[in-house]
């Protein structure tokens, strides 16, 4: 190594960082979406890393993805593959962190576990990738030193684009083992870290969710195509909700609210129950983008379709009229010159029944993200940070910042929502958001 | 004949050069309202108290088919009401002369508070087509039409004349592109920082590094941003007010200690041609360069802390490693090899990530130069910060080595 990139990589060396050291990592599940986009992350700063999947070929695939996503062959250099029968025990026993991103099945992972436990050498990492199963629950029945060293990292899908992680400690997690982790994936990976609490969905999935789902059981009522344009990217984010859930998979959507409807009963607890139109159509196999369609779709001759969550039938797009919007006409037009402020104040002015429905989904993110704290983060600035990083959706600091603090409660009460001590106690003029890196401008998409 | 005022730096903004502001569905001057207000609140200044703009923009018209940028000042806050504005444009030194511009304004006491901003939004149209717009910075007609990224193509024949020369291996061009990154990482508004790089990378060629032009291979290049940079010019008797209102002394708000600015002719092949007999490959960017430091009372280049300079191009930097004078004429190697160029070493260049690292929406990057050269000098640099900086120098290239303008920071 040149003079100059050992510069550059002295700067950002520290004791915690050099209390531990990442050496060689095997990722478990390396042929699905998250094991192969963790391993491409871990690729572009671990000296080796071992991709294991059930057959060496599925693994190999994963590597091959993994290449397209750093687009540098060069990492390929640094990865070996193996499967699960001819190879766990081994390099499992070599690693220095075992990443396990296997299906999101309890007794599947916990048979992985058990199996890890065993073949891995005392001192190692174990991290899992779940997007929503209690740590506390993946570490029963481990040993000591197991449960010691074992914690959650949730990196979000794309791993290598989107930086928003969240760190979930156990019980029986060793606080120096966070404390480095945090560190390593702050310097050496780039992620934007956020420790949560093992709660259901943590904090991310907790709160995002929340809505998604909310614009779910609203779809029902008034279609997908209008609530998709009601909390459109105008609300703060880059894509609508009822297409995230078609994104992300009705599966996976449904995983995660029925996890947190169920283990978590709170002040929104009716807002995170699946809709029934959605349980009987993923009975037919609607799974949203991956089967073809879910909210929306295409017909076999390319036009657009969408769900009819009444007739549970698709309509073609082209039939459905749109109502008069021009608030969110307005609105957008203001972001795109960069008004954002003006536009959000005209977002909690906006009368009738459509900007209502706007209105009462986004104070009730406002409001179920404010209850959380103490709960899923210690402070608003970790929910903040993985709403804003994790999700690139506007953070819910920023739409009380961006909207007035005044206008915000008077938002929240009108949609009959309870309003969060730390709002209803705040003075006029307080700011919540303070991480001033961040051009929270970024947030506010015109459309 | 009354003396000439010193030029002071209050600060500035920088928008997060990552972003993409057509995906947000923006219009350019969101941009702008960013980088102005930003400037604003950081430096604690009342709209009000801004008595001229400037505009640095190198191809609206295009890019977004809007002109007249200097009067979009106006859509950014209701005090800018009736304000003095203009644009300046010199391809990729648009930003450097807008602050050319304000300067001579306050040098010549017709303000004393002065708004510079460049800006860019480049991600309206595909790579081909905003290649092809860039092309316009050269002779157009000659040099780019109908010929795909005429840029890089252009200065991997500045790569080639250098070989010609003096000898030139791809491994210190790796090198550059490599240090670049890895400064960008440190810094959170670059476009870069979670972008995978290394010298294995930058030297491996295949379809994630291919050629796109020549020796220029896309590790080699700048990137296509968009950005605005906003700062703010003071005379001394603003500057002295202000300093008094946050409680510093004026001796330690940075100045523009001095500048150069030489025009060469358009086409490649005749500066090349102009400079067969000469010492360095691209004369009036040397010349630039030192009546900078002269003007700055700085007798070369080892007064200089570290240099933001204009690495469009793994080879545009190479150029500017011995026209600053850190190594003898065709000698840059020796200065890559030493880690003297690195973050850490004796002259760091780009701490920032430099044009490649941080990213380059053209108008916008003399002031963010600036901009950094500033935060270098007052301590403000965080994570990209050479330790101890007190004059750090600009150079900003527009065209093929054709407009070049070089600034030195310094308190």
């Amino acid at each position: 190594m040149l003079a100059a990139t050992r510069a550059a990589a002295g700067g950002r060396s520290s004791d915690l960082l050099s209390s531990r050291s990442i050496k060689h990592v095997v990722v478990l599940g390396a042929n699905g979406a998250m094991g192969l986009g963790s391993g491409a992350l871990f690729t572009t700063a671990v000296p080796r890393v071992t991709f294991l999947a059930r057959t060496k070929e599925k693994a190999d695939g994963g590597l091959a993805a993994a290449v397209k996503m750093v687009r540098s062959s060069t990492v390929a250099k640094r990865v070996d593959t193996g499967s699960y029968e001819a190879d766990f025990d081994r390099v499992v026993g070599e690693a220095d962190l075992i990443f396990e991103a296997v299906t999101e099945q309890l007794p599947l992972k916990q048979e992985f576990f058990d199996r890890i436990d065993k073949a891995r050498r005392p001192d190692s990492i174990v991290a899992t990738v779940t997007s929503g199963l209690s740590i506390n629950q993946l570490a029963e029945g481990r040993s000591d030193s197991f449960r010691k060293n074992f914690l959650g990292l949730h990196f979000f899908n794309p791993p290598n684009v989107i930086v928003g992680t969240e760190l979930i400690a156990g019980k029986d997690t060793d606080p120096k083992l966070v404390d480095f982790l945090d560190e390593y994936c702050t310097k050496l990976l780039g992620r934007a870290m956020v420790r949560t609490a093992d709660t259901p969905g943590f904090a991310g999935n907790r709160i995002g969710f929340q809505l998604l789902n909310e614009c779910a059981i609203l779809a029902e009522e008034h279609g997908p195509l209008l609530i998709d344009e009601l909390v459109g990217p105008y609300t703060g984010r880059a894509l609508t909700p009822l297409a995230t859930i078609d994104l992300v998979g009705w599966d996976i959507h449904r995983a995660i609210v029925d996890n947190i409807y169920e283990l978590a009963p709170d002040e929104a607890h009716e807002t995170l129950k699946l809709p029934s139109y959605m349980a009987d159509l993923m009975a037919k196999g609607v799974l949203g983008r991956k089967t073809g369609a879910g909210f929306f779709g295409k017909d076999d001759g390319g036009q657009r379709i969408v769900l009819d969550p009444k007739t549970q039938k698709y309509v073609p797009k082209s039939s459905i009229s749109r109502p008069d919007l021009s608030f969110i006409d307005a609105i957008a037009n203001l972001h795109r010159v960069g008004r954002y402020v003006d536009g959000m104040r005209a977002f909690a002015e906006a009368t009738g029944p459509y900007a209502a429905i706007a209105q009462k989904v986004i104070a009730g993110y406002i409001s179920y993200s404010f209850h959380r704290v103490g709960e899923v983060t210690d402070d608003i600035s970790g929910i903040d940070s993985i709403m804003g990083n994790g999700f690139n959706w506007a953070p819910p600091s920023v739409l009380v910042d961006t909207i007035g603090l005044k206008a915000t409660i008077q938002m929240i009460e009108k949609a009959g929502l309870p309003v969060p001590p730390a709002l209803a106690n705040a003075e006029e003029g307080t700011t919540f958001f303070d991480d001033p890196q961040v051009n929270v401008g970024k947030f506010f998409v015109a459309a | 004949m009354t003396q000439v005022p010193d030029v002071y730096i209050l600060g500035g903004y920088q928008t997060d050069f990552a972003r993409n502001w057509s995906k947000e569905k923006k219009h350019f001057v969101a941009m702008m309202r960013e980088a102005v207000l930003g400037a604003l609140d950081k430096t604690k200044i009342e709209p009000g108290d801004i008595e001229v703009a400037h505009t640095g923009n190198f191809a609206a018209e295009l890019y977004s088919k809007q002109g007249h940028l200097g009067a979009f000042f106006l859509e950014i806050d209701p005090a800018f009401s009736g304000l003095p504005t203009s644009r300046h444009e010199a391809a990729c030194a648009s930003g450097s002369l807008a602050i050319q511009a304000a300067s001579a304004e306050i040098e010549a006491h017709r303000y004393d508070l002065a708004c510079v901003v460049g800006v860019e939004q480049m991600k309206t149209v595909g790579a081909g087509e905003g290649g092809d717009f860039l092309g316009t910075a050269a002779w157009y007609e000659l040099e780019a039409k109908g010929i795909e990224f005429p840029f890089p193509k252009l200065f991997g024949k500045l790569g080639d004349e250098y070989d010609k020369r003096y000898g030139l291996k791809d491994e210190h061009l790796a090198e550059i592109s490599t240090i670049n990154y890895a400064n960008a990482k440190l810094n959170p508004n670059a476009q870069t920082r979670t972008w995978y790089m290394n010298y294995e990378h930058a030297m491996s060629r295949d379809e994630f590094n291919g050629s796109i032009g020549g020796r220029i291979n896309i590790s080699d290049c700048s990137q296509v941003t968009d950005g605005a940079v906003a700062v703010l010019l003071a005379s001394p008797t603003y500057a002295k007010n202000w300093a008094d209102r946050m409680g510093v002394p004026l001796e330690s708000i940075p100045r523009i200690k001095g500048w150069g600015h030489n025009t060469a002719r358009m086409l490649f092949e005749d500066k090349v041609a102009e400079s067969a007999k000469a010492q360095y490959v691209l004369p009036h960017v040397r010349t630039t360069v030192t009546t900078a430091m002269k003007r700055a009372g700085i007798a070369d280049v080892s007064g200089i802390d570290s240099i933001e300079t204009h690495d469009c191009f793994t080879t545009s930097e190479y150029m500017a490693i011995d026209h600053f004078g850190l190594t003898a004429p065709g000698e840059s190697w020796k200065a890559i090899e030493s880690g003297d160029i690195a973050l850490g070493g004796k002259t760091p260049i780009n701490p920032s990530g430099g044009l490649i690292g941080a990213g380059h929406p053209v108008g916008a990057t003399g002031v963010r130069q600036v901009l950094d050269s500033y935060k270098q000098v007052t301590g403000q640099a965080g994570d990209y910060q050479v330790e101890g900086a007190k004059n750090v120098q600009t150079l900003n290239i527009g065209g093929s080595g054709t407009t070049s303008v070089s600034f030195v920071i310094g308190n």
